[in-house]
């Protein structure tokens, strides 16, 4: 492994700031995938991850001087891409739509027939109820059953309190149980 | 008609409560939201290898292409030559409107430094004064009594809240430091005691995108002085 690598967030931030652009590849692999899950749950497609994480990067590195705490770069990321989720969701510009099943014919190969097709049914299921939700309220959803984050660290990310959060997570649930209730 | 999970069972999603410990009626609706909850795809995603490669080609080719205002890494480049020890022969070329300028500034400053109950920070002031070969040479003053630390931190020194700070004018609480920065757009905010940041108050401010203000100051080019 390489010292830019292991180098910290902060140090790879100067290093791009101070004109070693080709350091900026070190965050790319760093952040690609660590938050693709979420923006593919937030966007309902993985196609549509792909573009907002591959934006969300090119704004990074547009704005990177604005970026104040260069060591808290993974925060000041996650933000971008938040922001970019959020327009796309309320713009509306792109139909969105469960995430595909390509993960999912991998596991009923690996479990074998029994209650499968019943699980893949009931997650996809739950992916469509998810497009119903409000962005607010999908995210809180996303960040801690997805993500596991608990409430206190989604407040930090998110700027909302956890009194807020849990309203919005409250009312998620109200309305995934009546979105499935009506399509069962 | 919505139907709605028992508070009970929503504490039980958040992870409040355990299963147990709801009364016996609410298990199968608790189990059922479980349930729910069991059949999402945690899967870790790895999005395609090209990904990078499309990243790098446009940020390769914004840090090539002048003009951009984007130019993150070239701020960086300047900000090190400038504050590079050198000696720097200063040239001030006075016009009657810097100094108007010069002039307004120090009625600030005096209005700042007469005014012993004003709050505990403010009165911050910035004004172009002359120029240096490095740039145009601005002078940002706070006021901020009681203060031990005052920095700038900004685009020009990649928000680096150590390597600018401003010196005490005695015990007036006043601040300043003067800084030679290139014409452009600059944002900025002075940092008090290493932790506390605090816009500008005589200075535009602009929405930073992420729910904080960055004060604003637009250095002419240094041909107009």
């Amino acid at each position: 492994m390489g010292r830019a690598e292991t180098a910290s967030d902060g140090d790879v931030v100067r290093a791009v700031l101070a004109g070693d652009v080709e350091q900026f590849a070190v965050l790319v692999r760093r952040y690609r995938d660590r938050y693709a899950r979420y923006a593919a749950h937030m966007l309902g497609s993985v196609d549509a991850a792909e573009d907002a994480i591959q934006d969300a990067l090119i704004r990074a590195f547009d704005q990177l001087r604005q970026c104040r705490e260069p060591d808290r770069f993974a925060g000041w990321f996650f933000l971008i891409l938040r922001n970019r989720c959020f327009a796309e969701r309320r713009r509306g510009s792109r139909e969105p739509r469960p995430l595909e099943d390509a993960q999912e014919v991998a596991a009923t190969s690996l479990d074998g027939p029994d209650g499968a097709v019943e699980r893949i049914e009931r997650r996809r299921a739950l992916e469509r109820a998810l497009l119903v939700l409000t962005p607010e309220q999908r995210e809180v959803f996303v960040l801690k059953h997805v993500e596991g984050l608990p409430y206190d660290e989604i407040a930090q990310r998110t700027g909302a309190t956890v009194a807020s959060l849990k309203m919005r997570m409250h009312r998620a649930y109200d309305r995934l149980r009546d979105e499935l209730e009506e399509h069962r | 008609m919505t139907r709605e999970f028992h508070p009970l069972v929503k504490r039980v999603l958040d992870g409040e409560l355990a299963l147990g410990d709801l009364p016996l009626e609410l298990r199968p609706e608790c189990e059922e939201a479980l349930r729910l909850l069991a059949a999402l795809d945690r899967t870790p995603l790895t999005l395609s290898p090209a990904l990078d490669a499309r990243v790098m080609a446009t940020v390769r080719h914004r840090a090539a292409s002048p003009a951009t205002g984007r130019e993150s890494f070239r701020a960086g480049r300047v900000w090190r030559w400038m504050s590079a020890p050198r000696q720097v022969e200063i040239r001030l070329r006075v016009r009657p409107w810097a100094v108007g300028a010069l002039a307004a500034a120090a009625v600030l400053a005096a209005l700042v430094l007469g005014r012993p109950s004003a709050p505990p920070v403010g009165g911050g002031a910035v004004a172009a004064f002359g120029s240096t070969r490095a740039g145009v040479l601005v002078r940002f003053v706070l006021y901020a009594p009681g203060a031990h630390r005052v920095a700038i931190a900004g685009t020009f020194n990649q928000w680096d809240r150590e390597a600018t700070p401003l010196a005490p004018a005695g015990a007036s609480g006043v601040w300043t430091t003067t800084l030679a920065l290139p014409p452009g757009q600059h944002q900025y905010a002075f940092v008090v005691d290493g932790d506390r940041w605090v816009p500008d108050p005589a200075a535009p401010a602009v929405d930073d995108g992420f729910g904080r203000r960055n004060s604003l100051v637009a250095v002419p080019g240094a041909r107009t002085l």
